[in-house]
């Protein structure tokens, strides 16, 4: 076999690997606004179960969750198929990390608008979503681009739970070929292109961002 | 603080309370159409082709003999092999096809079918076999050297046996892992003799050793023999398969698939003089 005998089960691998990752960015991003402004909120029940969430999901390993939802939590009766597991795994991580980035950010907005908000009788809700988030998001962005790249590289892992991503495809190439180097090679430049295609994405929506108000409707109500 | 540790107590209570799992039966497996089987990547015993289909002497018969028993499709994943055991009892598939030896302790977890393949051991050395070896006894006898195996797989406990440390042991993921490891890091490869002849083929710079004595474990030479292994809870389902398998042996097309994998007429007939009873009951 050649090198251009392997690209076609790696492509197949490299579209369950964007499929992975795009979903469980979607999912994380989801996680991430709900978690972060549940930490800042002042109900303490919503604000503690985000705080355990957050707690747990950033201080245990990935590669231990999975084999958590995937092999030990059959055993008690609740199974769900391999790439929901993935996906479901992995968007509770990215959420866990984003909440904080949301957290901080709506923490950055100076107290003295807040202030401003309340002597116009603005509702809290009102404050959040058209005071605070769209000043908020525009600094989040570069970190959410961070958490993004570092979900794609994360998503690797899942090939340990039978899903046929890249990283698993290479596996079983290699298995059959023997050739290590050039199938590693490939495989590291596929998920390079797939990582440069994210960071234009990410890239693309913060300007968006920047250019115009974040909600643009909002300046007028 | 308090009242978090309350609701993270309630969570987990509930989790747990959600109760196991029913039995799969073969009229299910029937009623569905298909049914969900495991391999190991591991050369010539069970792995996935460049197309992604399933191949091996495990997948090759257990395909056959579903179809015999009116089951035509088989759904394969491909799972590491130290998570075969773990994915079958996690109720990922219904079966492990990877030509598992059968062993006492696997049986108290799972339950094999009647042996599929009977198999020898081997090990994967530099070109030129620098250390001469030539059985896992030599390893024992100088404590510098070590040996590489498979993670989950049971040479390690051959290795053991014949007196090798365990910090003369290095685990490794896949038997993809073992030309490189071999070339570099380890001085041998430890595994069956098939997976070492296949990777002998393939890779640079390693061979196998010949001639090679097996392992003498209890005063006898050790050989494997490999089964299909099902659910404990699954018997209705375990049985009919067994009971095709065992008629499925006596056929032509049951040797030919073993022997285009390499294996002898010798190891066919030893896997079909074993039985599994005896093999779980450790004789």
């Amino acid at each position: 076999m050649t090198w251009t005998q392997y690209l076609a089960p790696l492509l197949k691998g490299a579209q369950v690997t964007v499929m992975i990752s795009l979903a469980s960015i979607t999912f994380g991003a989801i996680l991430a606004f709900a978690a972060g402004i549940a930490r800042t909120s002042s109900n303490r029940l919503l604000s503690g179960i985000a705080f355990v969430y957050i707690a747990l999901f950033r201080g245990t390993p990935l590669l231990v969750q999975l084999f958590w939802f995937y092999y030990a939590l059959p055993l008690v009766g609740i199974s769900f198929d391999p790439i929901t597991t993935g996906i479901m795994t992995l968007s509770l991580l990215t959420g866990a990390f984003g909440a904080e980035v949301v957290r901080g950010a709506l923490l950055a907005v100076p107290h003295t608008q807040l202030e401003a908000a309340r002597a116009l009788n603005f509702s809290k809700s009102y404050t959040l979503w058209h005071i605070s988030m769209p000043q908020a998001i525009i600094e989040m962005m570069p970190a959410f681009g961070n958490l993004a790249i570092q979900n794609l590289k994360d998503t690797a892992l899942v090939s340990l739970i039978s899903i046929a991503d890249l990283t698993f495809q290479a596996q079983s190439m290699r298995n059959i070929t023997l050739d290590s180097a050039t199938v590693y090679t490939l495989t590291l430049v596929g998920y390079f292109i797939i990582a440069l295609c994210l960071m234009l994405i990410i890239r693309f929506i913060e300007m968006k961002l920047r250019r115009g108000p974040a909600f643009p409707r909002s300046a007028h109500t | 603080m308090k009242a978090m540790i309350q609701y993270g107590v309630a969570i987990l209570a509930l989790t747990m309370g959600i109760g196991g799992a029913q039995a799969l039966t073969l009229e299910e497996v029937k009623s569905n159409g298909y049914i969900q089987g495991a391999t190991a990547n591991e050369v010539p015993y069970g792995y996935m082709k460049e197309d992604g289909s399933a191949a091996g002497i495990g997948p090759d018969v257990a395909i056959a003999v579903l179809k015999r028993m009116g089951i035509e499709e088989v759904n394969w994943t491909v799972t590491p092999f130290g998570t075969l055991i773990p994915g079958l009892k996690a109720r990922r598939f219904a079966f492990a096809a990877a030509e598992q030896n059968i062993s006492p302790e696997r049986c108290k977890q799972v339950s094999f079918t009647e042996p599929n393949s009977s198999y020898g051991e081997g090990l994967l050395v530099k070109k030129g076999n620098p250390k001469k070896l030539t059985t896992y006894a030599d390893i024992a006898k100088d404590p510098s050297l070590k040996v590489a195996v498979v993670s989950g797989a049971n040479n390690i406990d051959f290795l053991r046996a014949v007196g090798v440390k365990d910090d003369q042991i290095v685990i490794i993921q896949a038997n993809a892992d073992a030309p490189a490891t071999v070339q570099s890091r380890v001085d041998a490869y430890a595994a069956t003799e098939l997976t070492v002849s296949k990777l002998a083929e393939g890779g640079q710079g390693v061979e196998q050793v010949k001639p090679f004595t097996d392992p003498v474990v209890e005063g006898k030479p050790v050989r494997n023999y490999g089964g299909f292994a099902f659910r404990l809870e699954d018997k209705e389902l375990r049985d009919a398969f067994n009971k095709e398998l065992v008629e499925f042996r006596k056929t032509e097309d049951y040797k030919k698939i073993l022997m285009s994998y390499g294996l002898s007429e010798e190891s066919i007939k030893a896997a079909a003089a074993k039985n599994v009873a005896d093999l779980c009951a450790g004789k």
